[in-house]
């Protein structure tokens, strides 16, 4: 026993001299992962995922772009949905991250981010650059409290994408507006599909909130009341709403996988013989340019009507680029966003994405109109100019999550489900109930 | 006795099927064109064949900094954690002392713990010390929570050791040391190693405290990785991409079962037999 | 320290050596088992104080201006919620139906292993492999398995009635769910077939042999020699299995992220903390969670009157 116990006591001491030397290795792997280089400071730019992955195209190709002799931009890829996007900057921010220096925002955050202060404020010379020419609904998902706060990048706007061959075998009029009941009805009736996005997600929000501003209400009324704001979706706003989703859940329009639909799901039902419509964003017309036949039988229309005669409130996206609260470089962050959301930024952004510019004037350009027809260059605007973003509440989140949670799945909406959510929302914004 | 060997040949057929369908399947995903699994194949194998996602996935530098992440973290959280477990697995196999069923008690608590229930303090603490997404931040809950396996396992080895041997070395006329190093080293090397083997699958596997404790490729681990993945779709991860990184990851758990599965068997039973 | 080395000579050393030596002895061991038993304690039981004390306040991450204590208020939230007992539902429901179902095929492939003579290793190594298999890449394989557009389970099943090519499973409660006790079971009967293997290997051949000699059929066998020989092998199994499955994430997080009320409770803590970053609400139900898992561990282990630390630990 003794002579184990000794060598033991001899073990211990050449394995706790290991373990020293293993947590200092680490500790050094920690410092030389917190300590700065010197020389020109690098910018970090945390992206979205581009419909490209070519570090020579899209964002990265911006980063490229506005590196300066002061300093360079590198990206960093943030997950594909906006919720894990949020969460992912979320927690780098809650942890006062300085390494956070620009950041690719959905407007679904925005608010919020600027509301917890992970957002440096914009210096009211920047704050007239950055808002300078852009559309006023790009704009409007960049602005809390009256102070723009974040840079709109680019718009993305929804519009109804129709299979040509389809309304005319349907004998539907697209060049009047159309409503939810008639494209259904008209896809039900002749074998084909209605493309939505109806998982459980932000974009079913997106479609939820469009529906309910389409019919003239509003989730939430009083945004800048924060979590003590009314809920006003138990409306019959609201309860139309319902009623086209219920609709299209139950028709035989809806796609077998209706209930995991998303904006990248529907592309492919839209490209087969039963393919009639989609509701999506802009990407989908350089998206379809590959397939000669999908492509040549694409055609578009304004977002459609949740009830007749109200012109419909098209969805409005995009990104907007945040300028990090603990940035040690803020002033060069500062200078790169007015370089990445030039208009030149924007416009080469567009050709190669398909995501469209946030300027107005941009619109007009002659580059544009090589890839995109004018026409639907005008929906695009005239879409974004009448769009219904949803609301700026800094707890949208939260009551985007809420509203998910009772919507889902599309089949279970009923007239009842705007009452029992708004009764929810309001709950779970109080911290009274909880949340999924 | 015929008809006994038939059946069990028949359930050793079924059972292969069933433990290998799925990994034939998402092979077969995964040699599927990128075009074919966005159209939509619900066909078992592919109509053509393509190595092109192992390509992508090859080149795409997420994937690759998660893959060197969970090596690096398996193995360091490994190494160490097996360290501290042959001290208290000698001590618990060798020596009596009070409180030797206390520290089983907690071995098996933290074996039964609900990782998720330490997200949110693990997080808040790990912002504070700066230990957020980075790999000692997920290397120390690793080890704890990889500590009651290799201590059980490697206890029930040390039980078995013929301690008796070393002192017959000394009176042989080796040193404390030699003796040691040449007749107790060789009889624990085998446990110490299946223990290491197990830890390491726990952390090649783990994913809430690598969803939760990391947000960029600084540390963020395969599991995480895969399910954060991000494909040239830029609403879904392309089936077959994401089929081939997973045929990957997987490359390593089957080395390892090849050259080591009657280690693993022992390592996961023992202890279990005798209540 | 010194006592430690003390010289073996001593043979007819006084008493008050003897424990000199004992206390060493503990001593040494306490130095030992210290390192190990620091770790598991500061990464489980600080946070789980500081969880208890989150649990007491309303406090979102985006929104920390907003903190404040409300006591109770949290638990009583999550009690009195809908959510929370859908997710305990559904926990309990996977944890019953994947240890039963395992614990059934489990012991069909320990039976086989046990008897097997030829492949006896490739049986092994395709066994491990699910077992060593990362859960995610499991869960994603059965997601694909199952999906409407690239899944094959529709096509080879579509006799069945009510399959069709058109079949959402991830679209309606029960298919979701039955999807998720699917990957759950393939990935986890192997580490039950095992833990029963060794049950098996320890029922005496010759009592079997002696059964068969007196007439008994093989159910008989089964019931009154094999499985009471087996107990403790089963029963430690089960716990083991039991809570491994209380505590199911992976999976849902691939295959549904908690859509059509197939959250289970580890999820829905996960959702309230990392998604919602409501440290307070989603503390308490951390500390639930803790609850729950140490209640059924308390059930089991007086259900199987198991002595676990012993099984585990001294076995």
């Amino acid at each position: 026993m003794h002579g184990s116990a000794r060598l033991a006591r001899t073990k211990l001491k050449s394995r706790r001299a290991l373990a020293l030397g293993v947590t200092i290795g680490l500790g050094c792997t920690l410092l030389a992962a917190c300590g700065g280089s010197s020389g020109k400071p690098t910018l970090t730019w945390y992206i979205n995922p581009d419909p490209t992955t070519d570090p020579n195209m899209g964002q990265s190709l911006l980063a490229q772009q506005c590196s300066t002799n002061q300093y360079s931009i590198k990206v960093q890829e943030l997950p594909t949905d906006a919720t894990s996007q949020r969460q992912q900057l979320a927690y780098r921010l809650a942890a006062k991250d300085p390494s956070i220096d620009l950041m690719s925002m959905d407007p679904a955050f925005t608010a919020e981010f600027a509301a917890a202060g992970f957002l440096a404020p914009i210096p009211l010379s920047y704050q007239k650059v950055y808002g300078a020419g852009k559309l006023p609904g790009i704009v409007k998902t960049a602005t809390y409290a009256g102070n723009l706060i974040a840079d709109p990048l680019w718009a993305n706007t929804q519009v109804l994408w129709y299979r040509k061959s389809f309304v005319q075998k349907a004998g539907l009029d697209m060049s009047k507006p159309v409503t939810w009941s008639q494209i259904i009805k008209a896809a039900s009736d002749n074998g084909g599909t209605v493309g939505v996005q109806a998982n459980l997600y932000e974009g079913y929000s997106v479609w939820i909130n469009a529906l309910v501003t389409g019919a003239g209400g509003q989730i939430v009324s009083d945004t800048a009341a924060g979590k003590d704001a009314k809920i006003t979706l138990n409306s019959q706003a609201g309860r139309d709403a319902a009623s086209v989703i219920s609709e299209l859940a139950h028709s035989k329009a809806a796609e077998p996988d209706l209930s995991v639909s998303n904006e990248g799901t529907v592309l492919t039902p839209f490209a087969t013989p039963q393919g009639a419509f989609q509701v999506n964003w802009t990407f989908v017309y350089p998206n379809y340019q590959a397939d000669k036949a999908t492509f040549k039988d694409l055609g578009w229309a304004r977002y459609p009507e949740t009830v007749a005669g109200k012109p419909s409130r098209p969805p409005v996206g995009g990104i907007n680029l945040g300028i990090g609260n603990y940035s040690t470089h803020k002033a060069f962050a500062f200078q790169a966003a007015k370089c990445i959301t030039s208009e030149k930024s924007q416009i080469q952004y567009a050709l190669q994405t398909g995501n469209m510019p946030a300027t107005a004037a941009a619109y007009s350009t002659a580059k544009l109109k090589t890839l995109f027809p004018t026409p639907l260059l005008t929906l695009f605007r005239q879409s974004l100019q009448g769009g219904g973003p949803r609301p700026n509440s800094a707890y949208w989140s939260a009551i985007s999550a809420a509203i998910q949670s009772k919507w889902h799945p599309p089949s279970a909406v009923n007239s009842s489900t705007p009452a029992t959510s708004a009764t929810y929302i309001e709950q779970v914004l109080q911290g009274k109930a909880l949340l999924q | 006795m015929n008809k006994l060997g038939a059946r069990v040949y028949v359930g050793f057929v079924i059972v292969l099927l069933w433990c290998l369908l799925p990994i034939a399947w998402i092979i077969s995903l995964s040699l599927k064109p990128v075009a074919e699994t966005t159209a939509g194949s619900p066909h078992f194998l592919p109509s053509s064949w393509t190595i092109e996602n192992y390509k992508t996935i090859l080149k795409n530098h997420d994937f690759l900094h998660a893959l060197l992440n969970s090596f690096g973290i398996g193995l360091i959280a490994t190494a160490l954690a097996v360290v501290f477990a042959t001290f208290a697995a000698y001590a618990i196999a060798r020596l009596e002392f009070p409180g030797k069923r206390v520290v089983l008690s907690i071995a098996l608590a933290i074996a039964m713990f609900p990782v998720v229930s330490l997200i949110g303090p693990l997080f808040n603490l790990w912002r504070a010390i700066h230990l957020f997404n980075t790999w000692p931040g997920l290397i120390i809950p690793y080890m704890s929570f990889t500590l009651p396996l290799a201590i059980w396992t490697l206890s029930a080895f040390f039980r078995e050791i013929p301690w008796e041997m070393e002192q017959a070395a000394q009176v042989d006329g080796a040193t404390s040391w030699q003796a040691f190093r040449k007749v107790i080293v060789p009889l624990a090397a085998p446990g110490v190693f299946t223990a290491a083997i197990l830890t390491f699958f726990f952390a090649w596997n783990e994913f809430v405290l690598s969803i939760s404790l990391t947000s960029t490729t600084a540390a963020r681990t395969v599991p995480a990785q895969l399910a954060y993945f991000v494909g040239p779709d830029q609403f879904n991860p392309p089936a077959s991409t994401l089929a081939a990184a997973s045929v990957v990851v997987t490359i390593p758990v089957i080395i390892i079962v090849l050259l080591f599965q009657r280690k693993i068997v022992s390592g996961l039973t023992s202890g279990a037999v005798k209540g | 320290m010194t006592a430690v080395v003390a010289p073996r000579t001593h043979v007819d050393a006084p008493p008050k050596h003897l424990t000199e030596k004992t206390k060493a002895e503990h001593r040494l061991a306490w130095k030992l088992v210290a390192p190990a038993v620091v770790l598991m304690l500061a990464v489980t039981a600080y946070p789980m104080f500081e969880a208890l004390y989150l649990s007491l306040f309303r406090y979102q991450l985006t929104a920390p201006k907003d903190k404040g204590f409300v006591g109770l208020e949290n638990y009583k939230v999550v009690l009195t919620s809908p959510v929370w007992w859908d997710a305990v539902f559904n926990t309990v429901f996977i944890m019953v139906v994947t240890v039963s179902v395992e614990l059934v095929i489990g012991f069909a492939f320990a039976m086989i292993m046990h008897r097997i003579v030829f492949g006896r290793g490739l049986m092994r190594t395709a066994i491990l492999i699910p077992y060593g298999i990362i859960t995610v890449v499991s869960a994603f394989s059965w997601q694909f398995a199952f999906s409407l557009n690239n899944g094959f389970v529709n096509g080879w099943f579509s006799w069945l009635p009510w399959i069709t090519g058109n079949t959402n499973w991830f679209g309606s409660h029960w298919p979701a769910l039955f999807a998720i006790c699917v990957s759950e079971i393939w990935k986890t009967t192997p580490f039950m077939s095992l833990l029963l293997l060794a049950g098996l290997s320890q029922v005496s051949e010759d009592m079997l042999e002696a059964a068969k000699v007196d007439g008994a059929t093989w159910w008989q066998r089964l019931y009154k020699v094999i499985l009471p020989n087996m107990r403790a092998a089963i029963m430690v199994a089960v716990l083991f299995r039991a809570l491994d499955a209380f505590r199911i994430f992976d999976n849902i997080f691939i295959m549904t992220k908690g859509a059509v009320n197939t959250a289970s409770v580890s999820f829905l803590t996960y959702a309230e903390i990392d998604q919602q970053f409501q440290l307070g609400l989603g503390s308490a139900l951390s500390v639930l969670l803790f609850l729950s898992v140490l209640l059924i561990a308390f059930l089991l282990v007086k259900l199987f009157r198991v002595d676990l630390a012993s099984a585990r630990g001294e076995g």
